[in-house]
Parts: C-alpha cells; sequence; structure tokens
C-alpha cells in the first residue's frame, strides 16, 4: 500500500530519521499493546516536527487516499489509536514542547505531543505556583488527546472533563488546511474559546478523524497553599453515593470526587486480581471508598472546609482519614496507576466507561457488578462527579491475558455484556468507544444529528483518510 | 516504587494484602524464557521514559531520546521480547540493532513501578542480546571487531598486550607478595593513564602494600555487555587463574565495569565463585579515612559535580561512598545535577554503544555535559575511566573540566 515512492516523500518533509516502515519498528504502532481489542496494522510511522510538516503529511496521504491516524502514546482503553485500515500512524511526540505559559489568564500553549510528564515537569520547574488538570493514566500518555476525547483529570470537581479544560486549538484538517480556533484565531491571546462560534467540537469526541490537532491551549490552576486529600470507607455503594453528591453540592473548595469500589481499590494497590476477595458484599468488607481532595486560600478556610467535609461524612457513616493519620489513596499525579491493565498479572485492561447522570451511578455499579460476578470476576468500579455535581463518569475496568487468546475473547463477551446491560440506563453514553461500541451512539442518537456528524465529517476528511474505522471515522 | 497507597483501614480491612514481587520471585540471569510470563505485562505506557515523580520528569533514557520510536524506549523492547517468545516477530538484522542501540543503563528500569519489569527487565535486556548473538545477529560488527583483539591482546584498544603496564612509573612502589591487587583495567591502562597512575599513587601515600598483575587483561565486560556470554567467561576464568596464582585475596578497581564485572558477573552470572574481596577505590579511600586520621592534607577548593556511572550506581548500588568521599575533600564543594543517583542520565559510553552507535553516544555524552555545566560546577567527575573518557571527548570549548575521583583524591592526599 506504501511504496517507496511514498516513503521517500515522507522522508523528505520530516527527515529520513524520522519515518520508518521496518517491521520492528512498526509492531509497536499496530496495536495498543493494552485493551482487548482486535490488533490493526501500521505501514509506516512518520514523526513530524512542526504543524507546516503535518500539513505536508496529510496532503501526501490524501494524495495517495492513505490512511491517517494521530498518535501519542497509542494507549487509551478504547484502543481508538490502532490503526484498523493500514497506512500512516502519525507519532506526534516530537512535539512535545510547552510554547507559552499566560500566568494572568492561567492557560498553557502547547504542542499536540505533549504528554503529562513533559507538561508536569516543566510546570514544576517553571511555575511552580500553577498546576494542570491531570489524569490518573501513566505519565507518558497525551495532554492533548485526553482533553479531545473527554478523559478526567484531578480537578474534576471545578473545571469538568478534559474537552473543558481546552481553550483553544491548532489543528490540520483532513483535507489538509491548518486552522485556528477560540481567541487565538483572532488574536495572539490563547484565553478561550467564548465569544466566536466554538469550533472546538469539531475535534472534541471525533477521536481524530476530523484533523490532527497541532496545538492547544490548556487551563491551569492555582496551587493553593493549603490542601488534603481525604480517603473514606463505607459498606455499601448506595450509602456512599447520596453523601458525595450532597458533598458536590456543598462547594468547601472541593476539587475532585472519586468513587471505588473494593475490587478498583485493591487493583491500584498493587494486588493481584488471583488472590483477592471477589465480592465484598459476600465477604462483609466496605465495597465503598472514596477520594476526597479540597483546597483553600488560608488556613481558617482550610480548616473549616475540611470540617464541613468530616462532618459530612459523619452523618453519611463514611469514616474519613487525612494524609496526616498516613493514607492517600494515589501518589500525585501522573501516577502509572498500572492495576488498570495488569490487575490480572496480565498485562490486559479495559473498560466499559460512560458519562452519565450522577443519579444513575449506584445503578450502573450494580449491573456491572452483576455481570462480573457471574463470570468470576472481581467487579472493579471506579465514578468521578464532575464539575460540582453537574454529571459523572462510571466505568467499570476488566483484565485478562494479553498472552492467552481464550482470556482475551472470554473478555470481549464479558466486556459486550456490560455494555448491553449499562445501556439499560438512558443517558450513559460511552466514551472513547471502540467501534462496537460506537454503534450504540448511532443507533440512538436523534437523526438529523446524526446526518449533521456525518455532513461534517465528509467535510472536513473528503478522502475519509483520518483515523477510518475508528469512532466517527469511516467504517 | 509507590511509597503511599491504600492501606487497609483499622478494623474493617479493605483487602489481604499480597504483593506482586513476594507473589513471583525469580532468578536473576536467566534467559528469556525464565521470564516470559513478565514481558507482556508491560502496557508501553511510557513511565519508564522520564524520572518518576522527582528531577522535574526529565528524561531518563538516552537510546529512546536518541532513537526516538517506540521500539527504542524500554516499553518497546518488552513488547518487542514478547514478540520474539511468542513469534510474532522474527529475529532480524534491524531487531538486533534496536536492542543493541541502547547503553543498558537501567535508569528506565528504575522508573517502571511494576514490580515484576521493575526488577527483572535489566535481565531480558542482557537475555535479548545472548540471543542475538546465538541467531547470528549479534554483537555488532564494530563490537566484534574489538571481542576479537580482546581474545588474542587482552584489551579492546587495538594495542598490544605487552604494553599493557606502559604507563606504570617507575616511582610506584609494589609488593610482590602482596595479597591486595590493583585490577586497573583497559581503559587506565592504554586510554586514561592518568587514573592508573594517581590510583598507585595514592596505594603508595596510603602505605597499602600491593600489586600489579603483570599479566592482567581485560575483566570481559565489554565481551559480556554485547552478549557474548562464553566467550566472557573464558575470560574471566584466566582472570580467576591469575588471581588464584598470585594469591591475591582482595582487589582494588578504579573502574566502575570492572568493579561490577568482578565482583558481581563472575559469581553471579559465569559462577565463579572465586571468593576474592572486590572493592572500588572509593570505597576503600572511603574506609582508610575512616581508620587513619587526616589523610586529607591538602585543600583543592573547586566546585564539582559528581556523575554516578551506571554500573557502580544503579548496577552495583554504590552512590554514596564517591559522594562520601568528595565531601571529605578539604576545599571540595559538590553540587547535585538535576538527575542524579539512580536517576542519572547515562554518559553513553556503556554496553557497547561508543563503539558501534558513535551518534547516540555523542548525543547522551554531550546532554551530561550540558547538564553538570547547568550546575556552574567548574568540573565533571566521575569514578570511571570510561565514563572521564566520553566526558574528554565530547567537551566543547573547554567549557567545563573533567575529572576522575581517584585525581582529586591525589591532589588531597
Amino acid at each position: 500500500m506504501i511504496d517507496n515512492e511514498i516513503i521517500t516523500e515522507l522522508e523528505g518533509i520530516v527527515g529520513e530519521k524520522f519515518v520508518s516502515d521496518k517491521p520492528e519498528i512498526n509492531y509497536l504502532y499496530h496495536y495498543d499493546f493494552i485493551t482487548a481489542e482486535p490488533e490493526g496494522k501500521c505501514d509506516c510511522v512518520v514523526m513530524p516536527n512542526s504543524a507546516e510538516e503535518v500539513q505536508e503529511i496529510v496532503k501526501v496521504a490524501n494524495q495517495y487516499k492513505i490512511p491517517i491516524v494521530p498518535w501519542v502514546s497509542g494507549i487509551n482503553f478504547g484502543s481508538l489509536a490502532t490503526p484498523r485500515k493500514g497506512g500512516i500512524v502519525v507519532d506526534l511526540r516530537r512535539l512535545n514542547r510547552v510554547l507559552e505559559v499566560n500566568e494572568d489568564d492561567m492557560y498553557a500553549v502547547v504542542e499536540g505531543g505533549i504528554t503529562w510528564a513533559d507538561l508536569q515537569g516543566f510546570l514544576e520547574k517553571k511555575h511552580p505556583n500553577l498546576r494542570a488538570g491531570i489524569t490518573w493514566s501513566p505519565p507518558g500518555t497525551g495532554v492533548v488527546p485526553s482533553c479531545l476525547c473527554y478523559g478526567m483529570f484531578d480537578l474534576g470537581m471545578i473545571g469538568g472533563s478534559g474537552a473543558e479544560f481546552l481553550n483553544g486549538l491548532e489543528a490540520v484538517l483532513g483535507s489538509g488546511e491548518l486552522v485556528k480556533i477560540g481567541s487565538c484565531s483572532i488574536s495572539k491571546h490563547w484565553y478561550g474559546r467564548q465569544p466566536l462560534p466554538d469550533l472546538a467540537g469539531l475535534f472534541i469526541g471525533w477521536e481524530g478523524t476530523t484533523g490532527i490537532v497541532t496545538k492547544a491551549a490548556i487551563k491551569l490552576w492555582p496551587r493553593l497553599p493549603y490542601n488534603e486529600v481525604f480517603t473514606g470507607a463505607t459498606l455499601r455503594m448506595d450509602d456512599g453515593i447520596p453523601v458525595m453528591l450532597k458533598l458536590a453540592k456543598a462547594g468547601l473548595g472541593i476539587i475532585d470526587i472519586v468513587v471505588v469500589n473494593l475490587g478498583w481499590s485493591q487493583s491500584v494497590q498493587n494486588l493481584n486480581e488471583k488472590n483477592v476477595p471477589k465480592d465484598a458484599i459476600e465477604g462483609g468488607m466496605p465495597d465503598f471508598v472514596c477520594i476526597i481532595a479540597t483546597q483553600a486560600y488560608t488556613a481558617k478556610q482550610h480548616e473549616a472546609q475540611c470540617e464541613a467535609i468530616k462532618e459530612i461524612c459523619k452523618e453519611g457513616k463514611i469514616q474519613l482519614m487525612s494524609r496526616e493519620q498516613g493514607v492517600e489513596a494515589i501518589d500525585a499525579p501522573p501516577t502509572q496507576v498500572w492495576g488498570c491493565w495488569n490487575f490480572s498479572r496480565g498485562g490486559g485492561g479495559e473498560w466499559i466507561g460512560s458519562y452519565c447522570s450522577t443519579g444513575d451511578i449506584v445503578r450502573y455499579y450494580n449491573l456491572a457488578r452483576e455481570v462480573c460476578l457471574k463470570h468470576d470476576k472481581p467487579p472493579q468500579f471506579y465514578s468521578r462527579i464532575m464539575f460540582g455535581g453537574h454529571y459523572c463518569v462510571a466505568r467499570t475496568n476488566i483484565n485478562f491475558n494479553k498472552n492467552d487468546p481464550s482470556d482475551i475473547e472470554k473478555a470481549r463477551n464479558l466486556l459486550k455484556e456490560i455494555h448491553e446491560e449499562v445501556q439499560q440506563i438512558d443517558g450513559a453514553i460511552m466514551y472513547k468507544s471502540p467501534k462496537w461500541a460506537y454503534q450504540t451512539h448511532k443507533e440512538k442518537i436523534f437523526p438529523a444529528t446524526g446526518e449533521l456528524i456525518e455532513k461534517i465529517r465528509k467535510l472536513l476528511d473528503p478522502n475519509k483518510i483520518m483515523n477510518p474505522g475508528q469512532g466517527r471515522g469511516e467504517n | 516504587m509507590s511509597k503511599r497507597r491504600v492501606r487497609n483501614l483499622p478494623g474493617m480491612g479493605i483487602s489481604k494484602i499480597t504483593l506482586a514481587h513476594e507473589n513471583q520471585k525469580l532468578e536473576r540471569y536467566q534467559d528469556l524464557t525464565h521470564y516470559q510470563e513478565i514481558f507482556f505485562q508491560c502496557g508501553k505506557c511510557g513511565t519508564c521514559r522520564t524520572v518518576y515523580k522527582d528531577a522535574n520528569w526529565s528524561k531518563v533514557c538516552p537510546s529512546g531520546e536518541f532513537g526516538k520510536f517506540e521500539a527504542y524506549y524500554l516499553g518497546g523492547k518488552n513488547l518487542l521480547t514478547w514478540a520474539i517468545t511468542t513469534d510474532k516477530l522474527k529475529w532480524s538484522e534491524n531487531l538486533a540493532k534496536i536492542f543493541y542501540q541502547c547503553s543498558v543503563c537501567l535508569a528506565c528500569v528504575q522508573q517502571c513501578q511494576i514490580p515484576e519489569i521493575h526488577t527483572y527487565a535489566g535481565e531480558w535486556l542482557m537475555a535479548m542480546r545472548e540471543e542475538a548473538v546465538k541467531v547470528g545477529y549479534g554483537p555488532m560488527p564494530e563490537q566484534t571487531k574489538y571481542t576479537d583483539h580482546i581474545m588474542t591482546e587482552k584489551n579492546p584498544y587495538m594495542e598490544k598486550n605487552e604494553d599493557r603496564l606502559k604507563w606504570l612509573p617507575s616511582h610506584i612502589k609494589q609488593s610482590p607478595d602482596a595479597k591486595l591487587a590493583y585490577f586497573v583495567g583497559c581503559t587506565a591502562s592504554y586510554r586514561e593513564q592518568k587514573i592508573a597512575i594517581t590510583t598507585a599513587e595514592i596505594l603508595n601515600e596510603l602505605g597499602v602494600e600491593f600489586k600489579i598483575l603483570e599479566k592482567e587483561g581485560c575483566c570481559g565486560s565489554p565481551v559480556y555487555m554485547t552478549g557474548q556470554t562464553e566467550k566472557a567467561v573464558e575470560l574471566a576464568k584466566m582472570n580467576v587463574e591469575r588471581f588464584k596464582e598470585n594469591g591475591i585475596e582482595k582487589i582494588i578497581t578504579s573502574c566502575a565495569g570492572c568493579y561490577r564485572t568482578l565482583k558481581e558477573t563472575y559469581p553471579n552470572k559465569f559462577n565463579l565463585d572465586h571468593g576474592i574481596e572486590v572493592q572500588h577505590l572509593p570505597e576503600f579511600i572511603r574506609k582508610e579515612a575512616k581508620n587513619k586520621e587526616n589523610i586529607f592534607k591538602n585543600q583543592v577548593q573547586m566546585k564539582i559535580t559528581y556523575h554516578d556511572p551506571c554500573h557502580l550506581g544503579r548496577h552495583m548500588g554504590m552512590y554514596k561512598a564517591p559522594r562520601d568521599v568528595l565531601e571529605s575533600i578539604p576545599g571540595i564543594e559538590l553540587v547535585e545535577m538535576t538527575r542524579n543517583r539512580h536517576n542519572a542520565w547515562c554518559c553513553g559510553s556503556g554496553g557497547g554503544v561508543r563503539s558501534a552507535f558513535k551518534e547516540l553516544s555523542s548525543f547522551a555524552g554531550k546532554e551530561r555535559i550540558e547538564e553538570a555545566m547547568e550546575t556552574q560546577a567548574e568540573a565533571i567527575v566521575s569514578s570511571c575511566p570510561f565514563c572521564l573518557n566520553q566526558f574528554k571527548s565530547n567537551i566543547e570549548n573547554d567549557g567545563i573540566k573533567a575529572y576522575d575521583i581517584s585525581e582529586l583524591v591525589r591532589k588531597a592526599i
């Protein structure tokens, strides 16, 4: 599919060193090496160093009608960067610079391939008074893809989903044109997407099927001097969730609320799935663990906030512990939360994760839990209350042995069963969906909206080259 | 490793704690099959690329930062190893090159928090080199060339074995009956002779009875590190025989590579239990300084930064002894580079890289020199002749001086 002539053209754009058609190099790009999704095929990898080079690559892909897949770390639980139709993987890792930090408006302009480690390292060194919202994904994963795919950050209560942290974008369309979106399209400032038509939506939630984002402005936040991360537990999810929703609506400087069940908490404790009790409820163990992060500007404010949080939790029979008491649920992110894919020591993990109404968290958990226990798997549940309690994310992880084809098959079936079960919940919309799960969106979506999405995709990617076989891309 | 985790709640108990590394204890120095249930635990998540939660998340992998593609980082190598052991990929010249384009500095494995990978990844990085040799794709041509020379002339520098002691000045006093040997090593014998001279002078000054073996030969490190274990064992056997013939009970070496090989590789990989105590020079000096009063008589007014050689630091866990020695020299001000101790950036000379991948080697060396210069130190000091030689070759415009620790100790004694 990609002959020497095309390779030479690509080498002419980025330099010989940054193009590979060698099987040993390309092997690492043909599959995400984590999920139970099928392997793909990578014909060629290319590493641009500027937006202009990305444009040139996209032009070549258009000329020869070759699929093109934007890539940063290639791991996400929907396998969205796996090249389904072969073609060129555009590895953006050379585009990993922080171009500007605006302390007044608190944002950083970064390149499209920057990782959490790159961004966090830069801020620690140059702007220790500011912080980014960070995912619980490993430090080597991409910042911009996380925002574009609605990732969750540890400032979710004040900032919402990753998409809401984006102030503006620069992107190369599938057709090869370079566009700027937000205030940066009209000025040198990247303070926001308002008050222009919000074209960021042409790239958010599209899983790389409309273009390649080469720059983005990410909201930063002040690092306040007083902070605490409480960890709490109670016996049942039904008991704990209402307390968390009450907290979410109480202010109290809360920047993050995460709820996990026993299974998930075991996976992040370096435990082995084979050695842990599967069902907390049967074992009379606490099945609700919460993590509540709060911050304040003054000591007095902090003390009052912490007191109120403890009081609300106490009323709800949740025992809280602080860092001072030696309990910290998770090291300050970015963190290699490797239990997510290696709880079974088989290197395989995938989730069914959805945005949904906060009123449905318990139901979501119960439906997923039933399926897991039926298949003798410890249920692993994780939920984040978002944006002051306006919505939430609910997620069930499944781990498996990726060296064992039958275990992969079992995991696929289990994931599909969970997905079908939680579809009973109106408004449970899966994010970072693999193609098979994305079909559900298509079936449920308001018809005219579905048509509009299709029209937009065709406009931005006329030759259907952008990440085909994924998300909203070409089937 | 992660310091803090969700713990058992008092009286409630979240779960029974069974840590992975307690569950799965494996042997070191085994072939690939021994580790085959671990490679695929890797998700190429990229944690191995940067200092984990420290040093501003600085990059740690010279191979990856130079090669850029995923294959050149540990994550890529883990999964390529999995692919080879499960026949998903076949050995090729290019695959071997990927594995050899790495100094095996092991900064990557320090960062990964998956206990099995953290503990054992270094084993299969070496086992893959051994495998490459078995299937005929390793070592690299330049490494074959120096190995051939080592097997005849006992040094990788294309020099004659008979010239090995040419550095030895007449004022050095040796004791023919000494049971302590100063193992000079190839680099100090042929390229960084000042280290050999100052080390011998230090031993003389301290009144230590020692001898240098007339027929000292290469320890085998450059041969072993490039996957040629059988040949390295051959060299090791010759050396051990020589130690025994000379009644050696203790060895002091000024080379990090020799130290690792004699102390760790001979007994634990080659099963040559020589029973000889092996000490690296700073370790020895520190002990002498403790036992004797005021061994450092002279001021050495200098602001320096210390570079941890990979074979001494990450491979052998020795970080403190050289620092203790340097800090006890009057006048020395020791400042740290951002990446230090187990997070130190490799100088880029080890693992056969300097001979076979000159561009990568130089890239790594220059990056370290730049980092040293950022500290405003006058000199970068190491305790390995190979590191020193690498720095000297890559310092431009006299931007910073480079010394071996023995040179500063000599000035102070």
